[in-house]
């Protein structure tokens, strides 16, 4: 029964874990930045829907969208206005530039916020029901939902609409996109919005199930590139996947050897990928 | 990749030094050096003693200063901030001793920070009086020049498990959750002897990483095993986290539970809301008018001030800061002179009252105190035991769908 337990607590918090990855995933697939400042830009959106529901009464779940649209204009403006600069140029000038961004957005926060403890605690927060012996969570239950919900229409977009195909295509081949009448620039910035939304949807429900603090970034930067790369960064789906595995594997670890050891996993998992497929590290989009 | 981490670390490097201020210097000074968090995952208690240093030398400076030898002397400091990172406040301590020709130094927030760095104030012959650390890994390697006015970690528990033993009906297992840093590891293995002195029975005693979010295969665990009692040890973030999900996963132990850090502070009030009520905790500190001060009347006073200044209560982390400025004035006025060495005789013969306790120094170098056990009682903080009941703790606590 406790190994049930736990293999659920695992799978639901993995599903946050794919969310997490899936904005990183997607711009390192199209953009080829590895954004050293996802983890930061999760945060803020973490911070969205806090004072969406705190100062203006909100419910989390439905600040989500708006928390979403403002990410997505600060994540368009970012790639429009500075990210554009670098774009084709050396993984080491994107990693310095969205390292120095994470900088910014960390002490940026601090300002802002404060050092204190944010938690987004709707009176549902502790809510839970029973299934078969099981305690079922439900606010991560229903950040599961979004976040396959979320993954869905990512792989729709990418897979069905004339944007998401524009977004492929220059992926693939940027001189043939250009000649089709694809503006990159734009292009470009869209996808980074996308993905900043998808980051900021994963900070609102981070702070619903733990805590926001202004430094909660490098280490959610870290674990959304491990998840990304294990997921690989063609299919949404596979994002998802990845952060159960990566859930899962972790809350094994917990029950089994010691909840001190659970990085040393999710970072050894990593590193077992690199050396069975390093092809996912190269390039997968 | 590698060239690029470098490069990273370079570029942050640069920005830490730009940030660091010119020291004030000017003729009859005596300059207290300090590496404080002002930034960085544990700020929100560094701050405490950033603001409690600050208050105190502010204050001491507008009473009049420190008088050694018929010469009056303002007190100065020189603070940077390590980020939150030991390697950076190790490198800072050096550079406050043979860079900025500080006099003596006062300590940063957390046990492995002090670990770290009262090496350097030993290796210098420099005295560090601090009040950021408690493990015992501080205080048994026979240094001379290291002063602590936070109690013993492995005593911490001591006067719950007491209370414990006089609740009704008493709890006989316990489930022992600490982080494995060196306070927290320092607080596991001196409770696990106290249980068992109790008589009382550990079911799950389970070690987690710093710094961990999730605590769901641990409360598993803990709520699995059916016990009576939760005590848990680690930093405030993870206390918030550990509660929430305890709500979030019914893990409702049969009699309390219990947190080393968090509780008395109002943030960990603020963010919580009424999942706070019935947590118990610990402080070696209330801002109470019986504790007598010579510069602010008495601690609650202190605490007025304190409020009034920093827009923020303080708690026994600031009240600890505090008492070790005071220290260094005692001690300094009683040597007569600002030779490193007669001050840190006269510091370990200290024995004066503050707004913070009685202060004075063990053999190793650190104070002893009681910790009062408290709970949070319909949002108020209630002081509920120290070696008899005070007020009534509201036991056993409710089941969380019974509240």
């Amino acid at each position: 029964m406790v190994l049930a337990q736990i293999l659920l607590n695992g799978v639901l918090l993995g599903g946050l874990y794919g969310l997490m990855a899936l904005g990183m995933a997607l711009v390192w697939g199209v953009l080829n930045i590895v954004n050293l400042s996802h983890g930061a830009l999760i945060m803020v959106g973490g911070y969205v829907v806090y004072y969406l529901f705190t100062l203006a009464g909100i419910d989390p779940f439905l600040a989500l969208p708006i928390a979403m649209a403002v990410m997505f204009s600060l994540g368009f403006a970012l790639q429009w206005g500075l990210l554009n600069l670098v774009v084709r140029s050396k993984m080491l000038n994107t990693l310095l530039i969205t390292f120095g961004l994470d900088v910014v957005l960390t002490f940026t926060a601090q300002l802002l916020f404060s050092a204190d403890f944010r938690t987004i605690n709707p009176s549902y927060a502790g809510a839970n029901f029973a299934i078969g012996g099981l305690t079922v969570p439900t606010v991560r239950l229903a950040a599961f939902g979004v976040a396959v919900g979320l993954a869905t229409g990512i792989w729709v977009l990418l897979n069905k609409l004339p944007l998401g195909r524009a977004i492929r295509a220059t992926a693939q081949n940027l001189t043939a996109a250009r000649l089709y009448g694809v503006n990159p620039r734009m292009l470009y910035a869209v996808t980074f919005g996308i993905g900043a939304a998808l980051a900021g949807a994963a900070g609102g429900l981070y702070g619903m199930i733990s805590n926001l603090t202004p430094y909660i970034g490098a280490s959610l930067t870290a674990k959304s590139f491990v998840i990304a790369i294990i997921g690989g960064l063609a299919n949404p789906f596979n994002v998802i996947l990845g952060g159960i595995f990566v859930g899962v594997a972790e809350a094994v670890t917990a029950l089994y050897i010691g909840p001190t050891y659970t990085d040393v996993i999710s970072f050894g998992l990593l590193v077992a990928v690199l050396v069975l497929r390093p092809s996912r590290a190269v390039r997968a989009a | 990749m590698k060239r690029a981490f470098a490069m990273t670390g370079a570029v942050a490097l640069l920005a830490a030094t730009a940030l660091t201020a010119a020291p004030a210097l000017a003729e009859d000074v005596i300059t207290l050096g300090a590496s404080v968090q002002m930034t960085g995952a544990t700020a929100n208690t560094g701050r405490y003693y950033r603001d409690a240093y600050q208050m105190a030398v502010d204050k001491i400076n507008a009473a009049g200063g420190v008088k050694v030898g018929g010469k009056t002397y303002k007190l100065a400091l020189k603070m940077l901030d390590n980020q939150s990172n030991v390697n950076l406040s190790v490198r800072q301590y050096v550079q406050l001793i043979s860079g900025d020709k500080v006099n003596f130094l006062l300590g940063p927030f957390a046990s492995n920070f002090v670990i770290s760095d009262s090496s350097v104030a030993e290796k210098y012959q420099i005295p560090m009086v601090q009040g950021g650390g408690s493990s015992g890994q501080i205080f048994s390697r026979g240094y001379k020049y290291v002063f602590g006015t936070l109690p013993p970690a492995g005593n911490y528990y001591a006067s719950t498990i007491e209370m414990m033993s006089k609740l009704n009906p008493a709890p006989k297992t316990v489930a022992l959750v600490a982080a494995d840093d060196s306070f927290d590891v320092s607080v596991a293995k001196g409770t696990r002897k106290l249980l068992e002195k109790a008589g009382m029975k550990i079911a799950v005693d389970q070690e987690y990483r710093e710094g961990n979010s999730d605590f769901s295969s641990i409360l598993t665990q803990v709520k699995a095993a059916k016990v009576d009692t939760v005590l848990w040890s680690g930093h405030e973030t993870e206390a918030l986290n550990f509660i929430r999900q305890m709500k979030q996963l019914n893990v409702d132990p049969n009699g309390m539970y219990a947190f080393t850090v968090g509780v008395p502070t109002s943030d960990f009030r603020k963010a919580l809301g009424a999942d706070a009520n019935y947590a118990f905790g610990m402080t070696t500190w209330l801002p109470d008018a019986s504790l007598k001060d010579k510069w602010f009347g008495d601690a609650a006073q202190f605490a007025k001030e304190y409020k009034a200044k920093f827009g923020y209560d303080p708690d026994y982390h600031a009240a600890s800061g505090a008492a070790d400025v005071e220290t260094y004035v005692y001690a300094i006025e009683k040597a007569g002179s600002l030779d490193p060495k007669k001050v840190r005789d006269a510091i370990a013969a200290s024995n004066f009252q503050s707004l913070y306790a009685q202060v004075k120094y063990a053999p190793n170098g650190q104070i002893d105190l009681p910790q009062i056990v408290v709970q949070i009682q319909k949002g108020e903080l209630k002081p509920i035991y120290t070696t008899q009941f005070i007020n009534k703790p509201d036991y056993p606590v409710p089941a969380w769908s019974k509240r």
